[in-house]
């Protein structure tokens, strides 16, 4: 699965390079992420949950930096297990051009690979998850370094993490019910 | 004769034996829910066991460690690999000569194998459990396409294997080669090419189904220690085997097993073969002295136990420019997956593909088969056809329809040209068969007849020239299909299960009130046989149907035998009932004549009873007749009435049928719809013709499944894509189409009642005429073959390839 987008970002390049590579603001960007640890200034190591169609995960894996040049941007690599639900891989490079001094043109190009149990039931479903998911990561991630939008969703992102595991089940189960999963499925249902 | 006495034909209707359209009496249970499967038993302190699997197609098991799932409380033991070595049970051998892993030992092969088992007093503890078991993988690289098996760098799939250059059917040629298997005359077929007036070539592929019975497989094992008596109960299609397989592995005494198949949801050949969820769930109760059950879920069985198909056959026919066939050459490359599980017969490496010269006269042919291993599920049964026959007949319709379009001829006119003569039966074919009996050219002209072929071919052509003015976007294909099966394993002469020739058995006992219990070493699975096997035994020995019981099964109180797939019932163990009731009515003879107080060749049979020869008055019922057999038998005779007989077919049968299958394609959309399906089957002498309708409905609905959808598929990384029902395609009422049904009636010389078996013919004989009807609707705008499944995206992207979408 392969895409590329880019966004506008309100902060000047070096800032929005300091951002990528913090790895507070990865943790409150990268969705579903419970823990963000860094080992190096390039080697992290990542706990994320996610959900595509039908398959929840936890995945552990690493997160690597490479080709950095800064203040240009780099690549990012991870790669995790998610047990019985499968793993999945993927790399996003990353490129920041300067828009004037206070704003910063971020694009990226995503190349992920999923497998498993994730891969036979959710593949249909995969390119779909990903831009949403890529989507909502990059969004985040402008709120974190100009945060000129009400910051909501990233309270709500470490007020999940911090929750309760039983209310965490609940939510996921609401959230399949009424939201991303509902449309995924909405969307499945013509293939048919 | 008053008017109380029944009628000839009254006493013969009242047997409902052979020929009658008797309905199901299997049916009164499964209709009110109360068929007795596998899953609805519940053994006292019974518990559950479930798989970890493989994520990974291919991978290095670096380490399994269930420290933190056996402290779910309920959890009682996770086994691995290394404690089925302890039983010697890590491996097991395959019906091919193969050995399979039965839980990960040291690598996985395909993704969803199995690698763990745990065991838990409930099925949902056991799922928990299952997320807690870590497995370490390394991935290594995947291979997934045949063609690249045996590749110099081609990945080594099984390092178990390494440097041995000698397989169970001879030379490996790569460490991912599993066999190579020949037979014909090649020099006399390369000198028919090369003196050929017009040749074709063309790479024709079966993909990868599933059998999928919508009763997936499942067993519930119970070991009772005191007693040293292990009983399984499970979804068996050859419930024997099972047995004796079980014993060897286990070493327990066979007479110490028990093992029993109940009603089966569907078979299909997914049940035929020995998987690792009985192994482990036998070992399970073996350790425990506790019932075991295992029992699969969708995914898992769609995804690993038994595939059906995957067979790449590269084949060229030469002929003369008049249609007449000269020469046959096929290269098949197998897909067999990570290991070779093959359900054929031992000595079959290939099944019976060389049946592939069809129903046509070919003077000389060349077959050659090799197997390699991928990254995929082991398997490759006879998915509703005798080993590979579907394969075999799909190759040969299709270029069959190939030549015809290369010579500008009818397809059927060429096929008619090609027959096999009436006269020429027994034929023996070019690559070694001696097919018993058929009558083709009748078949296939009753078949053009009702249809109205050549009408339909008018119309066709009309639509077409509309098509290309276009006034139409639809285009119409007449697809046409003449098989010839094999079927009815076997002689034991060329045919044996891990060296147990493939006889089959039946046993009748009368008792003194005329009533019959019987039993057989086949097992329904939806067949019927309790309807039918009646039906046979009424006919011979005059009984009626209703007062006789069908019982299989239970390995117990059933003789041997080698079990129900490969349409093999009817023509072996239907000629050993035919056979054992035989025994029984020349017994009856000798009886009946003890009470006439004549000789008994004074008598002849009447339908129900014996009767003086010119004096039908002087008679006496089988009913009487039984009860002499336990009351007042003849002097020196022994009392009671019951047979028992093995037999061993002289030859296989060859079933076959003309089908035809008319079709509308929308170009734009890709949609085709069946506008007549018609289906003339020749399975010998009929004893049920409303089962055989039944199973002829259902085959060509799987025919249609498969042709038109149905496929199991791997992406680039050994993801299985085609394991659940979102993906895999089974038909209902809304997309099935309406079948048409007829038959002619060319017996089996050399089967005791004529017979040959049916429930197979339309799974074999339907693919083609789907598939050739899509092709013969394109092939005016210069197609050639497109390959199946012909689902309406791959239709649409037909239609667009060959530039008809403007």
């Amino acid at each position: 699965m392969q895409m590329t987008d880019s966004q506008r970002i309100a902060a000047s390049r070096d800032k929005v390079w300091e951002a990528l590579n913090d790895p507070e603001v990865l943790k409150a960007s990268i969705p579903g992420c419970e823990e963000l640890i860094k080992h190096s200034d390039t080697e992290l190591e990542a706990k994320v949950k996610l959900k595509v169609g039908p398959v929840k995960a936890t995945f552990g894996g690493k997160v690597n930096l490479n080709d950095l040049d800064p203040p240009n941007g780099y690549t990012i690599e991870g790669e995790g297990s998610g047990g019985v639900a499968g793993f999945a891989r993927g790399s996003a490079k990353v490129h920041l051009e300067a828009d004037g001094p206070n704003a910063t043109i971020l694009s990226y190009e995503v190349d992920a690979k999923i497998g498993g149990k994730l891969a036979q039931l959710g593949s249909r479903l995969i390119d779909s998850t990903a831009k949403r998911l890529a989507g909502e990561f990059f969004t985040s991630f402008g709120e974190q370094v100009a945060p000129s939008a009400p910051e909501a969703d990233v309270e709500e992102a470490a007020a999940d993490a911090n929750s309760e595991p039983a209310e965490e089940k609940k939510k996921g189960w609401f959230g399949g019910l009424f939201g991303g999963g509902k449309k995924d499925d909405g969307a499945e249902a013509p293939a048919e | 004769m008053n008017d109380m006495t029944p009628t000839r034909e009254q006493r013969e209707a009242a047997l409902e034996g052979m020929g009658c359209k008797r309905k199901r009496v299997e049916d009164v249970r499964f209709t009110q829910g109360k068929g007795q499967y596998v899953d609805d038993l519940k053994l006292p302190g019974m518990v559950f066991g479930d798989f970890v699997r493989s994520p990974y197609a291919h991978a290095k098991v670096t380490k399994i460690d269930a420290t933190e799932a056996l402290k779910i409380p309920g959890v009682i033991a996770v086994l691995t690999a290394e404690d089925l070595k302890g039983v010697n049970l890590a491996w097991m051998p395959t019906l091919a000569g193969d050995v399979q892993m039965v839980l990960a030992d040291g690598k996985v092969l395909y993704q969803n194998q199995e690698v763990a088992f745990v065991v838990a007093e409930d099925r949902y503890i056991a799922d928990d459990a299952i997320q807690l078991v870590e497995v370490e993988y390394e991935e290594l690289p995947v291979l997934v396409d045949p063609f690249q098996s045996m590749a110099p760098d081609a990945p080594v799939l099984r390092p178990d294997l390494e440097g041995k250059t000698e397989g169970a059917h001879g030379p490996r040629k790569h460490h991912n080669h599993i066999f190579n298997w020949g037979v014909g005359d090649k020099d006399e077929t390369a000198k028919a090419f090369s003196e050929a007036d017009v040749t074709i070539k063309e790479l024709i592929s079966y993909h990868r189904t599933h059998p999928s019975p919508l009763e997936t497989c499942q067993c519930v094992a119970s070991m009772d220690k005191v007693k040293g008596e292990l009983t399984v109960y499970g979804t068996f299609q050859a419930p024997h085997v099972i047995r004796t397989v079980a014993s060897l592995l286990s070493t327990i005494p066979e007479h110490k097993i028990h093992v029993i198949a109940p009603d089966i949801g569907g078979g299909f050949g997914n049940k035929v073969g020995a998987y690792p969820g009985y192994i482990c769930a036998i070992v399970a109760s073996i350790v425990t002295g506790i019932p075991v059950k295992w029992v699969e879920d969708r995914m898992e069985n769609l995804s690993t136990t038994s595939f059906a198909r995957d067979y790449h056959m590269t084949t060229e026919i030469a002929a003369k420019n008049d249609g007449t066939v000269t020469g046959l050459k096929v290269h098949v490359l197998a897909d067999h997956g990570g290991f070779d599980a093959c359900a054929d017969p031992s000595k079959w490496p290939a099944g019976f593909f060389n049946i592939v010269t069809g129903s046509y006269d070919f003077p000389t042919a060349h077959l050659e088969v090799d197997g390699v291993y991928t990254n995929k599920a082991p398997g490759g049964v006879a998915y509703r056809c005798s080993f590979r026959v579907t394969e075999a007949a799909y190759c040969i319709e299709r270029a069959m329809d190939i030549l015809a379009q290369k010579l500008d001829m009818d397809p059927a006119d060429l096929r008619l040209k090609n027959f096999v003569k009436p006269e020429q039966f027994p034929y023996q074919s070019a690559l070694g068969w001696e097919y018993d009996s058929g009558d083709y050219h009748t078949a296939m002209h009753k078949a053009m007849d009702t249809i109205g072929y050549r009408e339909l071919r008018a119309e066709q052509k009309a639509k077409q020239e509309a098509f290309k003015r276009g006034e139409t976007r639809e285009i119409m294909g007449i697809g046409v299909s003449f098989f010839t099966e094999i079927v009815g394993a076997g002689p034991s002469k060329n045919c044996d299960i891990l060296g147990v020739a493939m006889f089959d058995s039946a046993e009748i006992r009368v008792h003194p009130t005329g009533s019959v219990i019987s039993r057989m070493g086949t097992k329904s699975q939806g067949q019927g046989h309790e309807t039918t096997w009646a039906q046979i035994i009424a006919t011979e020995i005059g009984i009626p149907a209703a007062d006789i019981m069908v019982e299989e099964g239970n390995t117990d109180t059933a003789p041997y035998g080698l079990g129900t797939y490969g349409s093999r019932s009817t023509p072996v163990a239907g000629a050993a009932i035919a056979l054992a009731a035989r025994k029984i009515r020349n017994k009856a003879q000798m009886i009946a004549a003890h009470m006439l107080e004549v000789s008994e060749y004074d008598l002849e049979w009447d339908i129900d009873g014996f009767q003086v020869k010119g004096n039908p008055q002087a008679r006496k019922s089988m009913k009487e007749i039984a009860w002499a057999a336990y009351h007042a038998p003849p002097p020196n005779m022994e009392p009671g009435l019951e047979a028992v007989s093995y037999y061993d077919p002289p030859n296989m049968t060859y079933p076959f049928g003309a089908y035809f299958c008319v079709m509308d394609i929308d170009v734009d959309t890709g949609v085709a719809k069946t506008r007549r399906f018609y289906a003339l089957d020749d399975c010998g002498t009929r004893i049920n013709p409303m089962i055989i309708e039944g199973q002829v409905h259902g085959g060509l609905t799987e025919a249609f499944a498969i042709a038109m959808g149905q496929e199991i598929t791997y992406d680039e990384m050994g993801n299985v894509m085609g394991a659940s029902f979102m993906d895999f395609f089974i038909p209902t009422a809304v997309e099935t189409p309406h079948w048409e049904t007829d038959h002619t009636v060319t017996p089996s010389p050399h089967h005791p009642i004529g017979a040959k078996g049916v429930g197979e013919s339309p799974n074999v004989g339907g693919v083609p005429a789907f598939s050739n009807a899509v092709n013969d609707a394109f092939q005016f705008m210069g197609s050639t073959h497109i390959q199946m499944p012909h689902d309406a995206w791959r239709i649409w992207q037909a239609a667009k390839d060959l530039g008809a979408h403007g």
